[in-house]
């Protein structure tokens, strides 16, 4: 049953997809809550399912996916169980918007940007009309762009990167969603805008009261923003818990190895760290715990059977089962113990 | 936007006197017995008396000069051998609307059918067994590969059967219009259909749909307001083309429905070695297709903002 605390939910979620007539299991028995009103960060490598994940909670996934098993309960409803458009268009941009990753090819081309915003404000606000162009203007000013009626005629091509994404920001923003979903939504900006775009999203998480769900790869982005990480592996999360927590006690091999190879960590004249080996092939059952084959401080049972999740904190578990009570203590590596000493003293 | 259209058009015109130019150059090396009736007959004299009278043994800049006169008023010679002594603008324009009204009337038809073929095929690209799609595109790959005297055939001699309808044209029966009226469209309701497919199915897989799908836009409305107007935009290039090239008509279907139209009638004219026809005919046929790249570009920038207007105009 659903979490009552949680704004969305997703339960054993499964989702497969179907290529060249061999099934891909992309998510294999995900369950996580999001509690409302955090910013939740799901990181994760590429092809790692993070994506395909949220994804599913707006039914976007590309036609040879579906959701195989499991749940997703939002506001007492189970979208897992939805199949038409009409249901799934009571949940889009109404209840769940998105930002998506790339602000250039994102926004349509032969629209003007403030028509483009219109769609999202007759779709959901429920205006027509001079209100209605008055909720767009309003819409762009709230992302911080200037002149918002010259803007309002202007096509995407008169946009820099960092405008566009506040552009689709802007759209995402003019559905009046509960929640909003930024996929990626600095990787295509460069670095000066990346944190203004940033930024932007938190100021209006807490101005509109919305839940945010980060995906990424960049664990500075994390940093900066979230609440809350789940570190996403081949399909599965293998760890969740507050930011600190994740960031200073890290507890899954995964984790260690990911922070492990953070630049930033990285000691000058020596090799960055990079985790060897590749993800496993999604097409086969894995068998025990993913990342066991990658993983140098393995366990045998690793190998055998998926680890369960083990609380740390009422905040913070992992999949792992270094965890477990009758596990070898395995030290983290070095590197990983010195981010726990200073754990609170300092930032990532 | 003028500066745009005043530098395509100033652009087109130059295009136009250089076409003009070399085609009058190289008519004035044509045989001279194109400017007479029975030269056969005539004495050496006679027909350099009748030359003079023509203005052609002047130097070439000086035949240049007066032909361009002629054209800015609206005089582009008589014929001497199709019809002797009438004026070829009445020639032309005595055909040409029966061919207009003929390649309007079948334009309009591959529009109103071509369009809605091109977007059943995109959508059904999206369903399981794409069945609109295969269907389509066997109709495209026919059209496109058998050769049209094939079909037009076929079309002449079984439509001809069906009741109203004859093999032969008659402008008064209405009946008789429809054969050659849909044979000339067949080859268009292909073209569109398969450029709109394959636009519409282009666009369709851009970051934009999904993001029109994510705001909560129902398919049905992205397919028109976003989908179909983004991939109508490069075939519109091409439809004032399409238009003017109707005022030639078509050679194939003219002939086999016996149709008194533009069809043949630069053929004849080389035949028959009428020059100032052929010259009248190409200064034409010239101009139309001219006009029509330049109206279709002029659209093309109406409706796409980020064809730059101006300075950068170097990519077409």
């Amino acid at each position: 049953m659903p979490n009552k605390d949680a704004i969305l939910s997703f339960e054993d979620l499964e989702i497969h997809f179907t290529l060249r007539g061999q099934i891909l299991r992309a998510i294999r028995g995900v369950s996580l809550d999001v509690a409302r009103g955090e910013a939740l960060a799901i990181v994760g490598e590429s092809g790692s399912g993070k994506s395909v994940f949220t994804k599913s909670a707006m039914g976007l996934l590309d036609a040879n996916g579906s959701i195989a098993g499991g749940h997703i309960w939002y506001d007492g409803k189970d979208l897992a169980a939805y199949r038409t458009e009409k249901e799934w268009l009571t949940i889009r941009g109404k209840e769940i918007a998105m930002v998506m990753q790339d602000p250039m090819t994102s926004l349509n081309p032969l629209k003007t940007v403030g028509d483009q915003i219109l769609e999202a404000v007759l779709l959901h606000q429920g205006l027509r009309g001079e209100a209605a162009r008055q909720a767009v203007l309003e819409a762009l000013a709230a992302v911080g762009i200037d002149d918002a009626p010259r803007r309002y005629r202007q096509y995407p091509h008169e946009f820099s990167g960092g405008m566009r994404q506040r552009v689709v920001i802007a759209i995402a923003v003019a559905c009046r969603p509960k929640i909003l979903i930024c996929d990626e939504p600095t990787t295509a900006l460069d670095v000066t805008i990346q944190a203004q775009i940033l930024d932007l999203i938190k100021q209006l998480q807490k101005k509109l009261d919305l839940t945010t769900i980060y995906i990424t790869h960049d664990l500075g982005v994390v940093a900066n923003v979230a609440d809350r990480i789940a570190v996403m592996y081949a399909g599965d999360i293998v760890e969740v818990g507050r930011c600190e927590e994740v960031f200073y006690d890290p507890k899954h091999p995964y984790t260690w190895a990911l922070l492990s190879s953070l630049p930033q960590l990285g000691v000058k004249g020596q090799e960055l760290y990079s985790i060897k080996g590749t993800p496993p092939n999604l097409f086969q059952e894995v068998k025990g715990d993913a990342f066991a084959p990658r993983n140098p401080r393995a366990l045998n049972i690793d190998f055998v059977e998926r680890p369960p999740f083990f609380e740390v904190s009422p905040t913070h578990k992992a999949r792992t089962w270094l965890l477990d009570p009758r596990a070898p203590k395995v030290e983290p590596p070095e590197l990983i113990r010195h981010l726990r000493q200073q754990g609170g003293s300092r930032h990532v | 936007m003028a500066k745009y259209i005043g530098k395509r058009l100033l652009r087109s015109l130059l295009t136009l006197f250089i076409i003009i130019t070399i085609v009058f150059s190289l008519l004035r090396l044509m045989p001279v017995e194109g400017y007479f009736q029975n030269f056969e007959k005539m004495s050496s004299t006679q027909i350099r008396v009748g030359l003079q009278q023509l203005g052609l043994t002047d130097p070439l800049p000086v035949q240049m000069a007066k032909f361009w006169k002629g054209v800015f008023q609206g005089d582009l010679g008589v014929s001497h051998k199709y019809r002797v002594g009438v004026s070829v603008l009445d020639i032309i324009g005595g055909k040409m609307p029966l061919s207009l009204s003929i390649g309007l009337c079948s334009l309009g038809i591959a529009l109103l059918l071509g369009l809605p073929l091109g977007i059943l095929m995109a959508r059904s690209t999206r369903t399981r067994w794409k069945i609109g799609d295969r269907l389509g595109t066997v109709f495209v790959v026919v059209i496109q590969a058998v050769p049209a005297a094939v079909y037009y055939l076929l079309i002449q001699f079984y439509g001809g059967r069906l009741p109203g309808a004859s093999m032969f044209f008659d402008a008064g029966r209405p009946a008789t219009w429809l054969l050659p009226i849909f044979s000339l469209a067949l080859g268009n309701i292909a073209y569109y259909a398969m450029w709109l497919r394959r636009y519409m199915v282009d666009e369709s897989n851009k970051d934009y749909v999904k993001l029109a799908r994510a705001k909560g836009v129902p398919t049905a409305e992205i397919s028109r307001k976003h989908i179909f107007r983004n991939a109508f935009v490069p075939l519109v290039q091409f439809i004032p083309t399409s238009v003017i090239l109707t005022l030639m008509g078509s050679l194939y279907v003219e002939s086999l429905y016996s149709i008194p139209g533009m069809g043949g009638l630069l053929v004849t004219a080389i035949q028959t070695q009428d020059n100032t026809l052929v010259q009248a005919l190409v200064l034409i046929y010239a101009a139309i297709s001219i006009l029509g790249l330049l109206v279709g570009d002029i659209l093309m920038a109406i409706l796409d903002p980020r064809i730059t207007l101006g300075q950068k105009e170097g990519g077409r």
